[in-house]
């Protein structure tokens, strides 16, 4: 017993005891004195915890509080502190100088009048009693009552040491199934053991379960879908179907890129979303059933029917996202899932010259040029989308350097003929921009000449000056917070891309009520997917709509609120967005009637910054501006459509 | 006061405790002490004793650790069969050592005593160590509680008779210091029993007290633990026949009445362990109780056989938003209600039924009910309030308990301002304060047959009292600590008391005396329950549960430590086959008691198998985790439901 020191020896010293004596004005105490009061004081202290000690168990508690002391104090007749109630510990601060060392509690005075004319504080939740099963005949019900039958620390301990769940095979019985009946009749014979690594079989209920939930997943009933997924995301006891889940998703994928079915697709995705969100789950074990369904998603040659029309690009952006969240979650130096992840993405991007280069002699060097080649402007998408995701280190290293090639894709299907081609082409550049824009801006020092970017970048140089530009213009980009948005009613003639923090606009004309879908990027918003291929000679569609409201004088609020935006006939897309900043521009004239009002909602989407939060996607996050949205846009609520993307943003 | 005289004024104020006048002058006159001197004399008890028994060898320091490390090397070398049992010597007589070395003055070789040998103690009595180490001056054993009453009682050591023969020819051996001889003469006591020497595990079971073993002439009072032969039985089949012909339904009351029979069948008509039923003057029951009793009956007949292939179900009740200030609940016998006491001295009671709560009317309403009127109890109510949910203001610190009398009529609690309230359940007030506790009331429990009450407080002392009277009828003094738990034997005569000094004691109500004294706890008892036919008790302390036979006194069955925090409730199923345990790491586990009862009696008949190995899977039926809930509450229903009572306390 080591620590004797530690249990028997704490005291007050000599020298806390000079402290407070000067700190109440005896400047000099004698050392005898000194010693005489550090034990007085100590071994009074003692007492008085120990006692209090007491009606800490008595509380049933297992943490001492201040009130314990005081009522210590009342039992030894001495009159209680007044004042120290502390909600959370109190950190003792540390100072030293002179020689002396301090440990003290900061005490901050206070300002009588702030306290007097604050608003009252919250009056607490009364206390309630709520009912639920613990266990049902000696079994314990998966329901969120009650702690997850396998902690994720244990699910992910047997991930990574499946051992462990031999040595101790009572844990298991202790807590999960029951023990008598089939249970106990495993474990009487020894064989069993190894059997029981993983259990194979569902109960009724779980099937059911999980035909219900798959069913919802894949359905038509938005509604349902909602609540299936909500079910996976916080349902505590889904281990156990896992293996199963994540082969439904898996061969899910694999048939539905078969058949270009881009709605499953995304369904599917968004049931991989909860399950990743799910706190009680521990993934490791199927990411090799995962990963390859997502990266599919990213980066497959075609994800849907009609690529000119429909918009497979939020897929992709949805599944790079989820990629993203995989490997930080789950990337170990063990499994160096970030490397692989990593690697596969930047092989999409192999362009010829470099593969000489780095790869130098190998049997498959020839195919790899060939086929870099003819790689899809689709995949390559994806494969910037996936590696963007990482973050911008990754982007520096794998993004950058192909560029001049990438622009050589991009100039090449721009100026060829087929539409679907030019519309991806069209993509993958206002793509590069918005994802390279930031990375150069840091690489490179202010004077941007067209000139050397048009030396270093090749064809996209140009428009990435000018991106560099604007980001270096926008106040916000440098500091990473709200993004305060650059309104243009129009879609700009040279291609902008938007400040890196601000991707999303909102547009709506809401005075005729008629909505103006402004590119094909947001025909989330718009009602009817209209085939509305842009012009050649159109900048890339953007990923903006903006709002110009005309102010209905008779539902305006008289307060100065009028400028709360009004946007979007389909609230979807903003019920899951993370509204960061509002920006109300006036009309033409400031002094002029209120006529028109352009609000601007700027989204926050972090791409460059790793994780994507998890608010943004969830299934209910909490709407800041969606109710306005309802109540006064008065547009009758579309049910949403099949390939409705709008969660996905 | 000079250093000489001490002694002498030791005499001196001996000679006047015993009021021997005539030496007392003798001695003044020949020592020349004068009147001054003597008039202020007042050495402390515990000062007194060691001077007066050993002021000549106190003078030397380091025969103290010599003599500290002849005896633990005397027991070390000893044979296996006295080492265990010549082991339990160490811990008193180190004590001793400490506070004889601080009373002599020789501080800093006290303090070099205890960093040598104290870390060597027992684990469990590490924790009184950390206390005792608070004192480190003469002045300051007179504060601490520890230090008192280990000057002041003896230390209880059980030794077979061979071992204490080998300690006194030890003793002998040690002509050159007297140290350990006197401390063993003054303060330990040597309990010698025939029989073998106990192995290690044996030792261990008993040991933990705070003043050693229990001696067995303790344990040698006969205790009635049987059941009291029920008084109402003959009573009880008209008024259950009245109910079940006001529900009239056909076919239910012959298969009732079957098993009816079948449970009074099961009873022994004359039980030799139980009391005369008046021993105890227990009060007649009304008309209402005994449709309450009636009601039990029945639903008794309907209740599940538990056992380990067939385990309860369990409702759990989580307190929402109360975070640490729900500290004690209590569900009534028929559990249609539940009462918590908070920390902020406020009572609530919830209804756990469709039944909503109800007030009586106002006095002026009262006088025009018809009083003989055959639904009088049900038209005194108020119809119009009807809650959820009742809170009672009164207390004014931490409410401490809460329980609910047997017949639902009255609630009593306890709290922090010494004080004991009794509150009617048909008023919502408070109807007596009950005031005689010094400090806290920690625990209050009811008779199960109404009438009287136990409580138990910061003051030592549990008392017994009824609620017709003002004043307790005993109080029950003789715990060292704090007495933590209390709880009413089944048949009312005898009342268990569980405290801080690690030990459990049985008291007899009739006489007031104490009739069994347990020791084997290793930390504070929190929480007691007699099994339904009353021949055991279970107690739980801090993650440590013992269940006691209380016929012997001995521990039946030691089980595992498997709770991991302070268990703070305890209940029986109703057929007293599953005892239950919940505890603060937010664990209910649920424990097979048949199999710890066939253990006990197996050994006591001799047939000692060598099964602590497989003890752990052997009791331990099942546990359920509950999501950041400690329990504070567990009950079985009539029908074997558990019902368990738990605050949330957040996701942190």
């Amino acid at each position: 017993m080591g620590d004797s020191e530690f249990a028997y020896g704490s005291s007050m010293s000599v020298d806390s005891m000079k402290v407070i004596a000067e700190s109440i004005g005896i400047a000099s105490l004698g050392d005898d004195a000194a010693k005489e009061l550090a034990d007085d004081v100590t071994f009074r202290l003692k007492v008085i915890v120990q006692d209090s000690l007491k009606f800490m168990h008595h509380s049933k508690r297992q943490k001492l509080s201040t009130t314990d002391i005081d009522h210590a104090l009342r039992v030894k007749n001495i009159e209680c502190q007044y004042g120290f109630i502390q909600p959370d510990s109190l950190p003792f601060r540390f100072a030293s100088g002179g020689g002396r060392e301090l440990h003290f509690v900061e005490e901050k005075e206070v300002d009588l009048t702030e306290i007097l004319y604050a608003p009252p504080p919250k009056i607490p939740l009364d206390v309630s009693v709520r009912a639920h099963w613990l266990s049902v005949d000696g079994v314990q019900p998966t329901v969120p009552e009650n702690p997850p039958p396998l902690s994720k620390e244990a699910q992910k301990l047997e991930s990574v040491d499946p051992i462990s769940k031999l040595s101790k095979p009572t844990n298991k019985d202790a807590a999960g199934k029951p023990m008598c009946g089939k249970a106990a009749r495993l474990k009487a014979s020894e064989s069993v053991h190894v059997k029981q690594l993983a259990t194979h079989e569902l109960s009724v209920e779980q099937q059911l379960y999980y035909k219900e939930i798959t069913e919802a997943c894949v359905g038509s009933d938005e509604g349902r879908r909602a609540e299936a997924l909500q079910s996976l995301a916080c349902d505590p006891g889904l281990h156990e179907m896992l293996p199963r889940m994540c082969t439904f998703i898996s061969e899910g994928v694999k048939v539905n890129v078969v058949q270009n079915n881009l709605a499953l697709l995304i369904y599917l995705m968004r049931m991989v979303k909860a399950l990743l969100d799910n706190q009680s789950l521990y993934l490791e074990k199927y990411l090799h059933e995962l990963i390859p369904s997502v990266s599919t998603c990213i980066v497959s040659r075609q994800l849907c029917l009609r690529p000119e029309m429909d918009n497979h690009w939020a897929l992709r952006d949805f599944a790079a996202r989820l990629m993203a969240q995989i490997c930080k979650t789950f990337n170990t130096s063990t499994n160096n899932l970030q490397t692989r992840v990593t690697r596969l993405f930047a092989r999409a991007l192999q362009c010829p010259s470099q593969t000489n280069n780095e790869t130098g002699v190998g049997p498959s060097m020839v195919t790899t040029m060939k086929e870099s080649e003819k790689t899809p402007l689709a995949s390559l998408y994806g494969a910037v989308q996936g590696l963007a995701e990482l973050g911008p280190e990754v982007i520096k290293v794998f993004i950058l350097p192909r560029v001049r090639w990438l622009g050589e894709r991009v100039e090449g299907a721009l100026s060829g003929l087929g539409g679907a081609d030019r519309l991806a082409a069209g993509n993958l550049k206002h793509q590069l921009l918005k994802v390279l824009a930031p990375v150069v801006r840091q690489l490179r020092q202010p004077p941007d000449l067209p000139d050397e970017y048009k030396r270093d970048y090749g064809y996209l140089g140009p428009s990435l000056q000018h991106a560099v530009g604007k980001v270096r213009a926008s106040p916000a980009a440098g500091g990473g917070g709200g993004a305060v948005a650059v309104v243009t009613c129009t879609p700009p003639l040279v291609p902008a891309p938007p400040p890196p923090h601000v991707s999303h606009l909102a547009h709506v004309t809401h005075a005729p009520k008629t909505v103006d879908t402004m590119a094909s990027r947001s025909m989330v918003i718009s009602a009817s997917p209209a085939p509305q291929s842009p012009a050649p000679s159109t900048p890339p569609p953007q990923k903006f709509v903006i709002v110009s409201q005309q102010k209905p004088p008779q539902t305006q609020p008289a307060s100065g609120a009028g400028h709360i935006v009004v946007h979007s006939s389909q609230p979807t897309i903003v019920r899951s967005q993370n509204v960061q900043s509002v920006v109300v521009t006036s009309g033409p004239a400031s002094g002029a009637a209120p006529a028109q009002k352009v609000v601007v909602v700027g989204v926050q989407q972090p791409h460059h910054h790793a994780p994507p939060a998890p608010a943004l996607v969830s299934q209910a996050p909490v709407s800041v501006v969606a109710k306005p949205v309802f109540a006064r846009g008065g547009t009758p609520q579309q049910p949403p459509e099949l390939d409705d993307l709008s969660h996905l943003a | 006061m000079g250093e000489k005289n001490t002694p002498l004024l030791a005499v001196l104020q001996l000679l006047r405790k015993y009021n021997l006048k005539g030496t007392e002058d003798i001695l003044r006159k020949e020592a020349s002490l004068g009147d001054v001197e003597f008039e202020n004399l007042d050495l402390p008890e515990v000062e007194l004793a060691s001077i007066l028994t050993s002021h000549h060898t106190e003078s030397d320091p380091y025969s103290y650790e010599f003599a500290y490390d002849n005896l633990r090397k005397f027991i070390e070398n000893s044979l296996d069969i006295y080492k265990y049992e010549l082991s339990t010597l160490l811990y008193p007589v180190f004590v001793h050592m400490y506070l004889a070395l601080i009373l002599y003055d020789h501080n800093d070789h006290a303090n070099n005593f205890f960093e040598k040998f104290g870390a060597e103690q027992e684990d469990y009595c590490q924790e009184d160590l950390k206390r005792l180490a608070a004192v480190k001056h003469k002045d300051q054993i007179k504060g601490n509680e520890l230090a008192e009453i280990y000057s002041t009682n003896k230390f209880v050591v059980q030794l077979s008779r061979d071992a204490s023969s080998q300690l006194k020819r030890f003793l002998q051996e040690q002509k050159s210091s007297t140290v350990i001889i006197n401390i063993i003469n003054n303060h330990i006591q040597v309990e010698v029993h025939d029989g073998p020497g106990r192995t290690q595990a044996q030792v261990r079971a008993t040991a933990g007290g705070m003043l050693g073993e229990a001696t067995r002439n303790e344990n040698r009072t006969k205790v009635y633990y049987g059941l009291l032969k029920e008084p109402d039985i003959q009573v009880l089949p008209a008024p259950v026949e009245d109910e079940e012909e006001v529900e009239e339904t056909p076919d239910k009351p012959k298969k009732k009445k079957a098993k009816k029979e079948h449970i009074f069948m099961k009873k022994p008509k004359s039980d030799p362990n139980a009391p005369p039923n008046e021993r105890i003057p227990l009060p007649e029951l009304k008309e209402t109780d005994k449709i309450e009793k009636g009601k039990a009956l029945r639903e008794a007949s309907k209740r599940i056989q538990l056992g380990p292939d067939s385990l309860p179900s369990i409702c759990f009740y989580t307190l929402l938003n109360s975070g640490h200030t729900a500290i004690c609940t209590d569900i009534c016998d028929d559990s249609t209600l539940l009462a918590v006491g908070f920390s902020n001295s406020s009572i609530k009671v919830w209804t756990l039924t469709p039944v909503k709560l109800r007030g009586m009317k106002s006095a002026e309403k009262l006088q025009d009910i018809d009083r003989e009127a055959g639904d009088v109890l049900v038209r005194m109510m108020e119809e119009k309030d009807r809650d959820t949910c009742r809170t009672l203001f009164g207390h004014s610190g931490p409410v401490y308990k809460v329980v609910f009398d047997p017949f639902k009529t009255m609630l009593l609690s306890c709290s922090e301002d010494s004080t004991v309230r009794l509150w009617s359940l048909q008023c919502w007030t408070c109807l007596v304060v009950f005031r005689g506790h010094v400090w806290s009331v920690w625990d209050v429990r009811w008779s199960p047959h109404g009438h009287y009450f136990v409580t138990a407080g910061h003051d030592r002392t549990a008392r017994l009292w009824a609620t017709d009277h003002h004043q307790p009828l005993r109080i029950f003094s003789g715990h060292l600590s704090d007495v933590d738990c209390v709880q009413f034997h089944p048949n009312s005569n005898y009342v268990a008391t569980g405290s801080s000094d690690r030990t459990v004691r049985v008291w007899d109500c009739l006489t007031g005396t104490q009739v069994r004294i347990m020791t084997g706890h290793k930390s504070t008892i929190f929480t007691l329950a007699f099994s339904v036919c009353g021949r055991w008790l279970a107690s739980g302390g801090n993650a440590e549960l013992i269940v006691w036979d209380i016929s012997t006194g001995s521990p039946a069955a030691l089980i595992p430590p498997t709770h991991t925090a302070p268990i703070h409730a305890l209940a029986f199923s109703r057929d007293g086959t599953i005892l239950s345990s919940g505890s603060l790491d937010c664990n209910i586990i649920l424990w097979d008691f048949n199999a710890i009862t066939e253990e006990a009696i197996g050994e006591e008949a001799g047939t000692n198998a060598n099964t602590t190995v497989q003890k752990e899977d052997k009791f331990l039926l099942r546990s359920f985790a509950t999501k950041n809930s400690p329990i504070k509450g567990l009950h079985f229903t009539r029908r074997n439901l558990l019902l368990a009572v738990g605050s949330y306390e957040g996701s942190s």
